[in-house]
């Protein structure tokens, strides 16, 4: 009887043991862990942002995260006094010193400009608030007006280096085409240095992802805005890398049966009318990504082509103001899109 | 128990594990985790009706418990005792009203019994209700399962209930 | 005799059941799921597919800002803000959420399709 019973125990050891072990092994090759998804967002640079990571150090990640974007928040804002770009704005003509953030984040924008020839300015500011597009209080100012502040842009001006930067009296700058996306690729470092390996940052319609793909594998799904109606004309497949549009349907005015929308045209101070309705920049850069995807629009589609034959790593998506879908051949595969005028451009 | 009871229900364990093992080989038709035939079950339903209550449950719990040490899934385990378990009792309280001529009906009533076994212990382990979305789904496959295992186990009793009086 | 009716009967009601329980599981998942929260914080889960038509009242500092539910649909209907936009955004749709930035307040899907909307 005794022999009986100790087979039974040892039996159920072996099976405890075995069930034990089963379970260990499970775990780590599982992807319960991986799984557990976080998310956090903010309210800065004048929209909402989300961020959603996967895995064990979300929480940990989007927290520096945050961190990281407020603190750039107070850097440049336009409008909140205690910024370094609002100080540079109201210098009256004098040196003022700057974070290396800010230094670096100028120098870049002011490349961007000689790049893009001049598509991109961050000097418009003033003419950007005569037309009233960074309060709301919209109007349309006349031709004297816009010369006159024309008169005063020029990123030839601007002067940065050793932690000081300088520019004339009259002359503004807003960094507002760059920051959310510079902001974009320090967040993405934040979660990064947490050991976050797949996220999803969602800056107010910037998309940036880290991880070649989500925890189960399948790429990140990014939806690409209709800019003549509501949703969504296509989504795009992508690993990791910013997806940046900017288009004129976000923010625009009607008088006397015009409409006039918010992104400008720096050559000549009045909305851009280049027959693009959006411009989609696809890069591994947020900043590169939002430089461009302004300066794209304004340049028009033929430029845009042009600009994009000249460059590497970069994709886009552009849609004429005809209803037109233009996608470079790098992603065209990953592109499924819900129209049929797809036109796919070659190198 | 005598030595003649004692090796027919060996023989049955036996028969049931091989079946047990038989089954696993065939790819799952519907993939949903925890359909499947339950042919196993056969062999548990002619022993609910031909053998005492005791005896089934230690042909049953034999079978699982070797059932889970040859098939290597042991996390499988706890969900087979579990469903095993209240299929066990509920076909034990059913025979009383059930007669042996409507055998496939208990077996139904077990495999439901052996799905809502199924489902409460992965409520547990996964510590989340949102599993019993799947009781529904695994019902209905037990109804047709049960069915076809109870008519088994009907014939099996009948031709076995033939042969002894033969013998 | 009497008995193998009654098994059948049960058998085809336990069945029926679980096949109008199938169709109640699987329904849900056509439908959405709105998330309303304010600063961050969740403030409502709304099951869209299965919810009556009705407002929702949220504040903040002060100011009010109103809800709408209407045949699945839901948009902000007022808002106590300066700006509109969130009650110029419409009905709320994937990848596009409805933002108050004055009052914190926003209302999107919780998780649709895909992943994010470049806009």
């Amino acid at each position: 009887m005794k022999k009986k019973y100790a087979a039974v125990v040892l039996l159920t050891g072996v099976l405890m043991l075995n069930s034990c072990a089963a379970n260990n092994s499970d775990s780590s090759k599982a992807t319960v862990t991986d799984d557990i998804k976080s998310s956090g967002s903010v309210f800065a640079m004048d929209t909402y942002m989300t961020i959603t990571a996967y895995g064990q150090n979300g929480k940990k990640g989007i927290e520096a995260a945050q961190k990281e974007i407020t603190k750039l928040e107070k850097l440049w804002s336009v409008t909140d006094e205690n910024s370094e770009i609002y100080t540079l704005d109201h210098s009256g003509g004098t040196e003022v010193p700057v974070s290396a953030e800010t230094e670096e984040l100028l120098n870049f924008a002011i490349d961007m400009h000689w790049q893009t020839k001049g598509a991109l300015d961050i000097t418009l500011y003033p003419v950007l608030r005569a037309w009233g597009f960074t309060t709301g209080e919209y109007c349309v100012p006349d031709d004297s007006e816009i010369s006159a502040l024309l008169e005063c842009k020029g990123v030839e001006r601007i002067s940065v280096g050793n932690g000081k930067a300088y520019i004339p009296k009259n002359t503004e700058i807003d960094l507002g085409a760059v920051a959310k996306g510079c902001a974009g690729d320090a967040a993405a470092k934040a979660l990064k240095e947490h050991g976050v390996t797949s996220a999803l940052l969602d800056l107010g319609g910037n998309i940036q992802t880290i991880g070649d793909a989500k925890p189960d594998g399948t790429k990140w799904k990014v939806g690409i805005r209709d800019p003549f109606g509501e949703g969504s004309i296509g989504t795009l497949a992508v690993g990791e890398c910013a997806v940046i549009t900017s288009g004129g349907y976000e923010r625009f005015f009607e008088k006397d049966g015009v409409i006039y929308k918010h992104i400008l045209d720096p050559e000549t101070g009045r909305p851009a009318d280049s027959g693009l309705a959006s411009v989609t920049v696809i890069g591994k850069e947020g900043r590169l990504c939002d430089a461009l995807s302004t300066s794209l629009y304004v340049m028009g589609l033929d430029d845009a082509c042009a600009y994009w034959r000249d460059s590497v790593d970069l994709e886009m998506i552009l849609i004429s103001d005809d209803g037109g879908v233009y996608v470079t051949e790098g992603i065209a595969e990953n592109f499924s899109p819900k129209v049929e005028n797809v036109t796919v451009i070659e190198r | 128990m005598d030595t003649k009871k004692l090796t027919c229900l060996g023989l049955l364990t036996c028969l049931a594990l091989i079946i047990f093992i038989v089954e696993l080989r065939i790819p799952d038709i519907v993939p949903i985790p925890g359909v499947k035939l339950g042919l196993a079950n056969i062999v548990t339903v002619y022993c609910v009706y031909n053998y005492r209550s005791a005896e089934t449950a230690m042909m049953l719990y034999s079978r699982i418990l070797l059932g889970a040490l040859f098939s290597g899934n042991l996390m499988a385990l706890w969900y087979s005792i579990a469903g095993g378990t209240l299929c066990f009792i509920g076909m034990e309280i059913l025979k009383n009203i059930i007669r042996e001529d409507n055998m496939w009906f208990l077996s139904i009533a077990g495999a439901v019994f052996h799905n809502i076994g199924q489902i409460a212990v992965a409520v547990l382990v996964l510590k989340s209700t949102s599993v019993i979305a799947y009781l529904p789904f695994l019902m209905i496959s037990g109804c047709i399962a049960g069915l076809f295992t109870g008519l088994c186990a009907q014939m099996v009793s009948k031709r076995l209930k033939r042969a002894r009086k033969v013998s | 005799m009497k008995t193998r009716t009654v098994c059948i009967i049960i058998t085809l009601l336990v069945l029926c059941t679980a096949a109008v329980w199938c169709l109640s599981v699987m329904r849900p998942k056509s439908g959405k799921t709105a998330v309303i929260s304010q600063n961050g914080k969740v403030l409502y889960r709304i099951d869209l597919s299965s919810e009556k038509d009705r407002t929702i009242e949220v504040t903040y500092e002060g100011r009010k800002n109103t809800i709408e539910l209407q045949g699945g649909r839901i948009h902000m209907k007022c808002a106590d803000c300066p700006d509109h936009i969130c009650v110029d955004t419409g009905w709320l749709e994937d990848g596009k959420p409805i933002v108050c930035l004055p009052n914190r307040l926003v209302i999107e899907y919780e998780n649709g399709d895909i992943d994010g909307t470049a806009r």
